[in-house]
């Protein structure tokens, strides 16, 4: 074989050396098209430590900055006949006035597509009433395990550990786990405060049906409800590789007329060795669920 | 003084785990199965299905390991407990206390509450403790009495306020040192593994432990369950678990289930089976005992669609409130007499 022969062959085994190894690269960056990772099966990697940055915690929808959660009308102020007074904004209620601003609500933009909820008539009373009762029927207030969504936008990180037949998702608030099944794992036995998970891969969506809820867990601190008859489709995708886009499309024939959806992106934090640390938090209100209820009172202030 | 102590436990897990490997079973045959990133993979629901007690019952002092004889005796026993389990029987026919011994009077857990659903597996050793040699955890006299100050107001009070009932009646957990290998309900563990981490669900009171096994050091946040730290030697985990919260202070738990400051536990797991993880811990505590002591557990896997399902202990707590006005009644009578 003649040199001039030899060089373009050469080049030609150079050149699918080349792709060979650019390919081999490319299949091991772990990076999609928006620079999200994936796992060595090619599924999007959603493991890691995540969180969302908005206010929906205190209410889904858009709200207006308040005084506190828990509020009592501007009482009516009586003086001298013929003099005008002026009065007060709503003020906070005598239970959380101690906390001053620290109990304040800041505004916020919702995360409900369209902002509108749709409930039924019946329904719509009954948030309203939630939202007056709030420090005697928020689930949260009692450290009771917070349902989905919610648990996806209370203002604590959560984790996702991405197994091979389940997703774990790990949040904070009452140590609250789910298991997202991602193979056929029968039916839940009864209701639930976390629903019953089944997911699967929609391209590069993870889409979670979440069903068998029972009626006890809220949206928000606004009152915000469901009933049994709860569904709820979760769908997660990948953005880039420190965010990604979350949706639930919220079903419940009982109080709503229609089905509706909130959005939100959800944040990667990135600090290095961070982790779901415990909260506990049934430990923190067994004095405001049971301390009257005892001979003894141990936080009863002498 | 601690460093000392640390490294005394771990070369004596060390020791332990060495002498005692293939203790409960033959040892491994074939490969450790892997994840799709190469580490071994334990994920699954697991539980201890053993019907060998922690401590060395008093019966067979002196010896580790039982005869032919006892071992025949023993499965036969299990079978004929679990088709009275099946049968619906209680007390004695099933290896428990009776519900009319108790001294919760009449109000036992059943053992609806507790099925094993199938009959326990016998392995021949007399104790999980493989050291000390006796079999027994070593606790210092102080931790002596208060366990058995607090076995006997288990249940028997008096319930002045939410204090006093132990930690897992109050819904908040049994403790992390016995949660491989057991559970009020049964101990079902589901492993969950990604790449850096292997988390370990366990069904009651929805215990959770999210181990990081990437290199990084222990963190200096004190919680129930410690800081957990793990790390592959070979195709064993190793976890340590260090910086516990302080709660001795909740006297009328037992010691399982309240964490102490000075709590330190060396964990081990390899799988020795397809269906059967070796789990080694050896437990260190000066407030609790006069030396580290050491369990090798035989835990089992169990079927594909085995479920963990949710523990809404909290949620469903209405003893707490029912325990408090039995308090209340029990103080007024005495007031009345």
């Amino acid at each position: 074989m003649s040199a001039v022969r030899i060089v373009p062959a050469l080049a030609a085994v150079a050149v699918a050396a080349g792709v060979m190894l650019w390919t081999l690269v490319a299949n091991r960056l772990p990076d999609d098209a928006r620079g999200a990772p994936r796992t060595a099966d090619g599924r999007p990697n959603l493991a890691g430590v995540w969180q969302a940055l908005n206010t929906a915690s205190y209410d889904i929808q858009d709200h207006a900055a308040r005084p506190a959660m828990a509020v009592i009308p501007a009482p009516a102020r009586t003086g001298i006949p013929g003099s005008s007074r002026a009065t007060p904004i709503e003020l906070p209620a005598p239970p959380v006035r101690a906390l001053g601003a620290a109990g304040g609500v800041p505004a916020g933009r919702g995360v409900v597509v369209g902002n509108e909820l749709p409930y039924q008539p019946w329904a719509a009373e009954r948030k309203k009433e939630n939202a007056e009762r709030w420090l005697e029927r928020d689930p949260e207030i009692r450290c009771f395990m917070p349902g989905v969504p919610r648990a996806t936008y209370m203002p604590y990180p959560f984790q996702i550990i991405q197994g091979s037949d389940v997703i774990l998702v790990a949040y904070t608030f009452a140590g609250a786990t789910r298991t997202i099944h991602m193979t056929p794992a029968g039916t839940s036995p009864s209701s639930t405060w976390m629903g019953w998970s089944r997911g699967r891969w929609e391209g590069d969506t993870l889409v979670v049906e979440v069903t068998d809820f029972n009626d006890q867990t809220w949206f928000d601190r606004a009152g915000n409800f469901h009933s049994d008859a709860l569904r709820v489709v979760e769908r997660y995708t990948p953005a880039s590789p420190y965010h990604l886009m979350y949706e639930a499309t919220i079903e419940d024939p009982k109080v709503f007329t229609r089905p509706w959806t909130m959005r939100m992106p959800l944040y990667r934090i990135v600090e290095p060795d961070v982790r779901i640390l415990e909260y506990r938090c049934v430990e923190f209100v067994e004095e405001l669920m049971y301390g009257h209820l005892g001979v003894i009172d141990p936080g009863a202030v002498k | 003084v601690r460093g000392r102590y640390l490294a005394a436990g771990a070369v004596a897990a060390g020791v332990v785990a060495l002498a005692w490997r293939g203790a409960f079973l033959p040892p491994a045959g074939g490969a450790v199965p892997r994840t799709a990133w190469g580490d071994p993979d334990f994920q699954g629901v697991w539980r201890y299905e053993g019907a060998t007690a922690l401590e060395r019952p008093s019966q067979f002092a002196g010896r580790e390991y039982l005869t032919d004889e006892e071992l025949a005796e023993r499965a036969r026993v299990e079978r004929e407990q679990a088709a009275n389990r099946l049968a619906g029987l209680e007390g004695d026919a099933v290896g428990r206390r009776s519900v009319a011994e108790s001294p919760i009077r009449g109000n036992e857990y059943n053992s609806f509450w507790q099925d094993h659903g199938r009959p326990r597996q016998v392995y021949r050793r007399t104790s999980l403790i493989v050291d000390p040699r006796d079999g027994r955890i070593p606790y210092t006299p102080e931790a002596r009495r208060a366990e058995a100050r607090s076995a006997a107001r288990y249940g028997v009070g008096p319930f002045e306020s939410f204090l006093d009932p132990d930690t897992g009646e109050r819904c908040l957990t049994d403790g992390v040192t016995g949660m491989m290998w057991q559970g009020p309900n049964g101990g079902h563990n589901r492993i969950v593994q990604s790449p850096g981490f292997v988390t370990i669900l366990h069904e009651e009171y929805r215990d959770r432990r999210i181990i990081p096994v990437d290199g990084r050091p222990h963190g200096t946040i004190p919680q129930w369950f410690g800081d957990a730290v793990g790390r592959w030697e070979g195709d064993t985990l190793v976890v340590e678990t260090t910086n516990f919260l302080d709660r001795t202070h909740y006297e009328w738990a037992s010691i399982w289930t309240r964490p102490s400051p000075t709590l330190h536990l060396i964990e081990r797991f390899r799988r020795i089976s397809a269906d059967t993880l070796e789990y080694t811990i050896t437990v260190e505590d000066p407030a609790t005992f006069t030396r580290p002591w050491t369990a090798v557990i035989p835990i089992s896997k169990l079927p594909e669609d085995t479920q963990i399902y949710e523990y809404a202990c909290h949620e469903g707590n209405y003893a707490m409130p029912n325990l408090l006005a039995g308090g209340r009644a029990d103080a007024a009578r005495r007031g009345a007499r």
